[in-house]
């Protein structure tokens, strides 16, 4: 079921089916590079549209780009004149929130833990995946690299029969498109 | 077997009698205002300045499990479900962990020992470190039956059992409640406990509804314990320190 065309704001994946209309997927693609989902909060310098580096809630990006989604700005939007959001207001302008069903969506990851070809991926969500180290590139994938994610799932649950209650595996799930673009490329835009 | 407590290097200056668990067998009129004083501050030792709603928020202790893997006793605790994930009250996990460390600070001050209990094998190296860094305990490893209830034959008379748990993980690897809580129940030793959506705060003295999964919640949870147990029990050094001083300059 896809998202209302307003929400959607991950650049479709490949292979997946084109969007609906020829403006809409310009659109689309124009926005692709940031239009990842920063759910993570990283410290490194985040260059798309100019944004200020910063661990926790950096600004949200000027104009074009609706607050939480789709924007390069890392953790809940902060308003400088508030001092003390409440739960409920952090929480509805939160990137995770924002994003919606985490079914299709393009998310930027942190490597945080290699074994030989498994790579733990860290996305910003509760838990981790774990995705295969890919042939293209391989060596490139190490401790700290950032990679791009298309999340299928936040937390693989599932209810066995005759089970109580779910039993859950303590990972996300996700697939490796590849590593995230060098910072010449969104320097670029 | 023996079962080797994970030990840090014990606090110097720590009232530690060796037969009773109680820290209040001799005392002198001195010791009797320094115990007694901190229990007449609501913060004495101003923990609330420790953490804010949005340190919480940015290491995501309000993400929860899944909707079916909600244990009943934690809905209180849930602000709601967002597409199938439970999301944890942030106001309620403030007051708690409030109340927590300040109960955590008060059992430092008057030198009890201290048990932090995990059976995640992701975070067991964080949590022994936190132990040592604070110069408290850690066991993070199997717990064998009798730790707390059969202590007199596994470790020998005159034992000393910790005067606080703290799990950071009220589950074991098999996703049941960690064995130590209901034996800390028997033995009267008061527990706090990180419980997530999965689990069964019951019997914990002081829960702390939270996510225990994720490494960022989890190192905030141990920097805030390690924080509070260092800060009371430098309090109670100065204190004494203090009263030391009185007590010369009365006696000069």
């Amino acid at each position: 079921m896809a998202p209302p065309a307003s929400a959607v704001r991950a650049a479709p994946a490949p292979g997946a089916e084109a969007p609906p209309s020829s403006a809409m997927a310009a659109a689309l693609r124009g926005r692709a590079a940031r239009a990842w989902r920063a759910l993570l909060l990283l410290p490194a310098v985040r260059s798309a549209g100019g944004a200020a580096p910063g661990a926790a809630g950096t600004p949200p990006q000027p104009p074009q780009q609706r607050p939480g989604g789709g924007t390069a700005g890392s953790g809940p939007r902060q308003v400088p004149s508030e001092k003390s959001e409440s739960f409920a207001s952090m929480l509805r302008r939160s990137p995770l929130i924002q994003m919606g069903p985490a079914k299709d969506k393009i998310a930027i990851g942190q490597i945080f833990h290699v074994v030989d070809d498994d790579l733990y991926i860290d996305f910003g969500g509760k838990f981790h995946c774990v995705c295969k180290r890919p042939e293209v590139d391989g060596k490139k994938y190490q401790r700290g690299t950032r990679v791009r994610l298309r999340l299928l799932d936040l937390e693989l649950t599932s209810r066995f029969l005759g089970a109580a209650s779910d039993t859950t595996l303590l990972e996300a799930d996700a697939v490796l498109l590849g590593l995230a673009e060098s910072k010449q490329a969104k320097q670029k835009e | 077997m023996p079962v080797r407590w994970h030990l840090a290097a014990p606090v110097q200056s720590r009232l530690v009698p060796a037969k009773s668990g109680s820290v209040c067998s001799s005392l002198s009129a001195d010791d009797d205002k320094l115990l007694t004083e901190p229990l007449s501050h609501p913060d004495f030792f101003s923990v609330k300045e420790l953490f804010t709603l949005k340190d919480l928020f940015d290491a995501r202790v309000h993400l929860g499990h899944k909707k079916g893997c909600r244990h009943r006793f934690m809905e209180p605790y849930i602000f709601g479900c967002r597409l199938d994930q439970d999301i944890i009250d942030l106001d309620q996990t403030m007051q708690h962990l409030q109340l927590a460390l300040n109960f955590t600070a008060h059992v430092a001050y008057r030198g009890g020992i201290i048990l932090f209990v995990s059976r995640r094998r992701q975070f067991c190296h964080l949590v022994e470190s936190t132990a040592r860094a604070c110069g408290e305990y850690a066991h993070t490893r199997y717990w064998q039956g009798g730790l707390l209830t059969n202590a007199h034959i596994l470790f020998g008379p005159g034992v000393r059992l910790p005067d606080l748990l703290i799990f950071l993980s009220t589950l074991n690897n098999v996703f049941e409640p960690h064995v130590a809580i209901r034996d800390a129940a028997k033995m009267n030793i008061p527990t706090v406990g990180v419980v997530d959506t999965n689990c069964n705060p019951c019997l914990i003295s002081y829960p702390v509804p939270g996510n225990d999964d994720s490494p960022a919640a989890m190192e905030l949870y141990c920097k805030l314990f390690r924080m509070t147990i260092i800060r009371a029990k430098d309090k109670r050094r100065q204190s004494e320190a203090v009263e030391e001083l009185q007590r010369k300059a009365e006696g000069n």
